[in-house]
């Protein structure tokens, strides 16, 4: 498998700017996975219902709901919730002493929002802070949306660009932006321009989590997605995920390049002496 | 050890196995946070399931017991006892890191699933064999040896079976929220 590799979920959906979705064609697909390699992801594919060669959309819907369903289960068991309101206490304690009114956490690319719904239940963050999900996929979000109903939580979904002007970040001074499981789907190019989106919106903080890559979480990841995952596109992708992390010191390039003015950090052990808990890890950015 | 000992502890471990399987095999099927509910309803099948699925066996003793000559009572024993050995300490293991996941606090109960939970899950279907394979070198009986494979069979199948007879969501014909009304 090549570096380039990509994960199958990455090919399924294709919008156009003007948010319009486009058709999405089996063969090519199959194509882009084996000219990366990747066999075994393009059997996959060429198994999913297509018609005139054209990916069935409904059943690619229906998938990506049952894959991020399967996700919030690795979510939970990786504690997410938990991990996002122990790194985001200091930074909301700093918010609220700097003044008064709700502070904003918007979790970027939330797929079916199970981390802003948790804290929504537990409400670990506190009642002041208003918890807002987005995510690119109008199908994700819609059923992000459609659980919360359900659950009667204090949160809400947005379908959008978390980062584009009116969409999420109303006052930026009194906002977060987290994420988790997203970095590792972008180029060092990309990363660059996330962090330099939020610095240009002026967010007061930011964490994303990702996987710290190296031999144990790949092989954590084998095992969790072998052992939870039914799914065989989450099987694939979520081993990959772990392949294709970015590495810390990737991400801190990126950071200071895209946010200069920010104070940086990853949150892990050292590499000499890894620590399991870090297997995800946040790189957290904080206005000074 | 007594032939009811044995079967009682063998039956007890199964049933909490099928209860646990029934557990997973609900898991990460809709994306709700609270579905502690779903988690008891879904234990609850994966118990009776598992001992539907243990009734052949029970059967098959039953009838080895009550046809004609002598009833290898020593044979049970003995694959039992090969049996226990290797899922007494399986089972210890992982009722202690439910425990931590339950009760200590969320750093630990995430090292207990990435360390213990998610691997011995994982190699669930090892152990199952390696116990059955244990019983069955032990037993000496061919009926004993087929009881024993009929157990496993269980095993393997209680949590497959479960996912499909309840919680499969393709199955139920279940379509996303907003896949007709998004799509333009």
């Amino acid at each position: 498998m090549r570096a380039d590799a990509v994960e199958i979920t990455d090919l399924l959906w294709d919008v156009a700017a003007d948010g319009v979705r486009r058709p999405v064609r089996r063969s090519a697909v199959v194509d882009r996975l084996r000219a990366t390699g990747q066999h075994g992801a393009a059997r996959i594919v060429a198994r999913m219902p297509a018609t005139d060669d054209v990916l069935d959309p409904d059943a690619v819907d229906a998938l990506g709901v049952r894959v991020h369903c399967e996700l919030t289960r690795l979510v939970e068991e990786l504690q997410f919730p938990r991990r996002v309101a122990a790194t985001l206490a200091p930074v909301l304690d700093r918010l609220r002493a700097a003044g008064p009114g709700p502070v904003r956490v918007v979790d970027l690319g939330c797929g079916l929002g199970y981390v802003v719904r948790s804290l929504a239940r537990s409400g670990l963050l506190g009642p002041d802070v208003e918890l807002v999900g987005v995510d690119l996929n109008p199908v994700l979000v819609a059923e992000a949306e459609r659980l919360r109903r359900d659950e009667d939580l204090a949160c809400r979904f947005v379908h959008g660009d978390a980062l584009a002007p009116g969409v999420a970040v109303e006052r930026p001074g009194r906002t977060v932006v987290v994420s988790s499981g997203v970095l590792h789907h972008l180029s060092t190019e990309e990363l660059t321009a996330l962090v330099r989106a939020q610095a240009g919106l002026g967010v007061a903080g930011w964490a994303h989590w990702d996987i710290a890559p190296c031999l144990w979480s790949t092989l954590g990841a084998w095992v969790f997605h072998r052992a939870r995952m039914r799914e065989p596109v989450s099987r694939h992708d979520g081993v990959l995920s772990a392949r294709r992390a970015h590495p810390a010191p990737v991400l801190l390039a990126a950071a200071r390049d895209g946010a200069p003015g920010y104070r940086h950090a990853v949150l892990e052990g050292p590499r000499w002496h890894p620590r399991a808990i870090d297997v995800v890890r946040p790189l957290v950015g904080t206005r000074p | 050890m007594t032939v009811l000992v044995v079967a009682g502890a063998l039956l007890a471990l199964g049933l909490l196995d099928g209860a646990l399987a029934g557990f997973r095999s609900s898991l990460g099927r809709t994306g709700a946070v609270d579905h502690r509910a779903r988690d008891r309803v879904a234990a609850r099948r994966g118990l009776g399931l598992m001992a539907a699925l243990l009734l052949p066996v029970a059967v098959l003793a039953a009838g080895h017991a009550l046809a004609p000559g002598d009833w290898p009572a020593a044979a049970y024993v003995r694959a039992g006892t090969g049996l226990l050995a290797v899922y007494l300490p399986y089972a210890a293991v992982v009722l202690a890191a439910l425990a931590a996941y339950v009760v200590l606090g969320w750093r630990w109960g995430y090292l207990a699933s990435a360390l213990i939970l998610g691997p011995f899950t994982l190699v669930r279907p090892l152990v199952a064999t390696a116990g059955v394979l244990l019983g069955a070198v032990r037993a000496g009986d061919a009926v004993v040896v087929a009881g024993c494979l009929l157990a496993l069979a269980a095993v393997l199948a209680v949590e497959p079976l479960s996912g499909r007879l309840w919680w499969d969501t393709r199955r139920q014909g279940v379509r996303p929220t907003a896949s007709a009304a998004q799509r333009q």
